[in-house]
């Protein structure tokens, strides 16, 4: 067989000195081509052997000590806002009452001000996943949805073209998991800030079910409802952090049976008295509550009256709520979320045509995807409102259903049910990915806060958006901040 | 030799046979049912019928001559196998290889075609002008042919189907990835869900795009996947396979591009089975004394 090589051609070639090559076991043999640009570090731990001369017989006294159980979990709840290591973004947008409306800034990220930022850390609107840590200030992205909700924001605040003072809105926000619907509260929180509403958020709803907080029973009630005190004065306290501006501005204007209200004392007074007396948080919150949604003084005190503002209600974890909780009765069974009073109050103000809200409003009750607990009667019950949405009369075969035997709660697929002619009706907003154009904003970003190192250009942007699941912004943060392997050149197409 | 051998046994039947030249038959009437003439009953019929009681008085005669020349080559005692090489791994092959050596060996002095101008094919035989090869090295190679006309088989090209989707398979591991790839947006569907639900890590979803990544097609096709079998790691890269060779149906002049990626070639490896004896497929059992 004739050989393949040309002997004079290799004749002429002189073999490389030993020492100038690498030793060969210097040089990774590639055992198969790698389809990826994962860095070595992202690499799985190679599995150690085990080793007789290595492993210690005996425990034996361990200098590095596992920190205390408390310091742990400071550690792991900890919200960081800055990087002083990232770059400034040069010439980045705050947030402003005015800029909330403009659809330019699609695609941009605007910067959180400096002094919401306490704000909102009342409000506990920052989770310590959310990828704050990497850049030198907060900012969120401006999307679609961002706009469509700082319209409404206007136009509930009575401001722009198609004013609608004291309108209520009333939204489920799913999506799925990375889909930004925690940041959509947050920035629905922002344009609150920015716009005086006055803020009220339940930030993990699980806290309230999970049987962490003391419960009471309510005298009387039937079937009996229960009332967390330490999770009302948390609640208060909270709302007073954030919203103390506003709150201050206002002075009481009914008569309540509360100890130490006075007609002269201003709505943060009169939340002030639930922090110290968990016993009185309850009373405190529901007297709270009528002052900020009535619309006129009782008799005789009409002189300080202002107007109330809007509100915005934001609870996030939705799904948590709609199960048993893991509270138990005298008879040692678990009590239902919708028989815990405050959950209760929160759920009420979601039912279709329920409009306490007097003075207008927005109500955002966002589900979440890492940490549910699984409801099929919720599942159902969204399923219901998509086809609702679509078109679909509730009297159509099409409807979707509870399936038979599966046990679907009642209570659940009630408080969702619809109710004609009667508004304000809950809606249902489905968060997606970013746009590409939002998508090459939001990598731009990360390119110029010194984090990706690399051309963002149309076709760069098309790659990571068809990667990131048709632009899931958790995913493409993922991405953005990936540490690539050099090693790997792309091959060009020709 | 001490020890009475076979052969020794069957000379002796030789000659016993060779000296009853005229057989006779047992006085007694045999009720021997001889139903089969094997040639061992017929033998032992002639031994029975030299009783010595039944013995007439004839005058003893000597043993002819053994004539070792004909009846014992043509009578083998046992069965020989026909191919010397029977006993070896591969008898066939080696026959073949002897054969063909030998013809070599005949025919070394005919005169041979330039190195060139040859059939590719190692054999010397081959190489020998057609004008001078013999009839019998003709026959011999031509055993050697597969029939009929190994060019009237032509392979179908895949193409693209009516509404311009190109549809591929690729398998790796236990996994088996069928893919339609149409011109698009970059949008990606695994099993009906989003490439991010079907595979959560960023490492696996790039390198099931990653035919569409070096050839920087990704935001110009859709693909629809259907994945089953196996893990994640055989999953991405069966899907890997099937775009790439579906990205070939619409674009053939990729190809150079995706061989030098490495995602059009296959990698046929399968779990090595265990064997008995061992642990897994090579671990052996520790080694304990007694």
């Amino acid at each position: 067989m004739a050989s393949a090589w040309c002997w004079s051609c290799l004749s002429r070639l002189r073999p490389t000195t030993r020492a100038v090559l690498p030793p060969p076991s210097a040089i990774p043999r590639l055992t198969s081509a790698p389809f990826h640009s994962s860095a070595v570090q992202y690499a799985p731990p190679l599995k150690k052997k085990s080793n007789s001369m290595t492993q210690l017989k005996y425990r034996q006294g361990q200098t590095l000590r596992r920190k205390k159980k408390k310091t742990r979990k400071a550690l792991r709840k900890r919200i960081i806002l800055s990087n002083p290591n990232a770059l400034e973004v040069e010439g980045m947008q705050e947030i402003s009452a005015e800029n909330i409306v403009d659809a330019r800034l699609r695609g941009s990220v605007l910067g959180l001000p400096v002094p919401m930022l306490d704000q909102l850390r009342a409000v506990q609107a920052f989770k310590p996943k959310q990828g704050w840590s990497i850049f030198r200030r907060p900012g969120a992205v401006v999307r679609r949805d961002t706009v469509e909700m700082g319209r409404l924001f206007e136009k509930i605040s009575g401001e722009g073209d198609a004013a609608e003072k004291g309108k209520v809105v009333k939204k489920v926000v799913t999506g799925t998991k990375g889909s930004g619907k925690t940041v959509h509260l947050l920035q629905a929180m922002s344009m609150g800030f920015l716009k005086k509403w006055v803020v009220v958020t339940i930030p993990e709803a699980r806290e309230l079910v999970s049987g962490d907080t003391a419960y009471v029973p309510v005298e009387g009630s039937k079937p009996t409802q229960y009332i967390q005190p330490g999770a009302t004065s948390a609640l208060l306290m909270r709302t007073v952090e954030a919203n103390r501006e506003v709150l201050s501005g206002l002075k009481v204007s009914q008569k309540h049976d509360i100890a130490g209200v006075k007609p002269t004392s201003t709505l943060e007074d009169l939340a002030k008295l639930g922090f110290q007396d968990p016993a009185l948080a309850w009373p405190v919150f529901k007297a709270l509550w009528t002052e900020l949604t009535v619309t006129a003084a009782a008799p005789g005190m009409e002189k300080d009256f202002q107007t109330r503002p809007p509100m915005l209600v934001a609870v996030d974890g939705l799904a948590h709520w709609m199960h048993n909780s893991a509270y138990r009765d005298t008879d040692y069974k678990l009590i239902h979320a919708h028989d815990l009073v405050f959950v209760k109050h929160f759920l009420s103000l979601l039912r279709n045509g329920q409009a306490e809200l007097k003075n207008g409003g927005m109500l955002l009750y966002a589900t979440s995807t890492s940490n549910s607990p699984g409801v099929y009667a919720l599942e159902v019950a969204l399923d219901q409102m998509t086809a609702r949405q679509a078109g679909t009369k509730p009297t159509s075969p099409e409807y979707p259903s509870a399936e038979a035997y599966s046990n679907a709660d009642p209570r659940v697929l009630d408080l969702f049910k619809p109710i004609e002619g009667k508004e304000p009706q809950m809606e249902l907003q489905t968060l997606g990915g970013l746009t590409r154009d939002e998508t090459r904003g939001y990598l731009e970003y990360f390119a110029r806060s010194g984090l990706l190192r690399e051309p963002v250009n149309e076709n760069w942007v098309g790659e990571k958006w068809s990667m990131s699941g048709g632009g899931i912004i958790g995913e493409l943060e993922k991405l953005g901040r990936h540490v690539r392997s050099a090693a790997i050149p792309t091959p060009a197409a020709n | 030799m001490a020890r009475p051998s076979s052969n020794g046994l069957v000379q002796a039947m030789q000659s016993l046979r060779l000296s009853s030249q005229f057989p006779q038959r047992s006085l007694i009437p045999s009720s021997r049912h001889l139903a089969r003439a094997y040639a061992t009953e017929a033998e032992t019929e002639t031994n029975t019928a030299i009783q010595p009681e039944s013995i007439p008085d004839l005058p003893v005669q000597a043993a002819p001559e053994i004539d070792f020349s004909t009846s014992f080559l043509r009578n083998p005692a046992r069965i020989v196998p026909a191919s010397p090489s029977y006993f070896s791994g591969s008898p066939r092959f080696v026959d073949h290889v002897l054969n063909l050596e030998s013809l070599q060996a005949r025919y070394a002095a005919l005169p041979q075609l330039p190195a060139g101008e040859a059939p590719p094919n190692g054999l010397r035989l081959n190489r020998i002008q057609p004008e001078m090869v013999p009839g019998e090295v003709r026959t011999v190679l031509d055993s050697f042919l597969r029939p009929g006309n190994p060019y009237a088989v032509v392979r179908e090209t895949p193409e693209l189907d009516e509404n311009g989707k190109a549809r591929a398979k690729g398998k790796r591991k236990e996994s088996k990835a069928v893919v339609h790839l149409v011109e698009g947006e970059g949008e990606v569907l695994v099993n009906g869900k989003s490439i991010v639900e079907a595979f959560p890590r960023v490492h696996d979803r790039e390198s099931a795009l990653w035919a569409l990544r070096t050839t920087e097609r990704m935001d110009k096709y859709n693909a629809w996947v259907t994945v089953r079998g196996g893990g994640v790691t055989g999953q991405t890269e069966a899907v890997t396979l099937a775009i790439a060779r579906a990205l070939m149906v619409h674009e053939p002049g990729l190809k150079p591009l995706l061989r030098r990626a490495g995602v059009i070639t296959v990698d046929a490896r399968r779990v090595e089975r265990k064997k008995p004896g061992h642990v897994k497929a090579r671990k052996m059992p520790a080694w304990v004394k007694r």
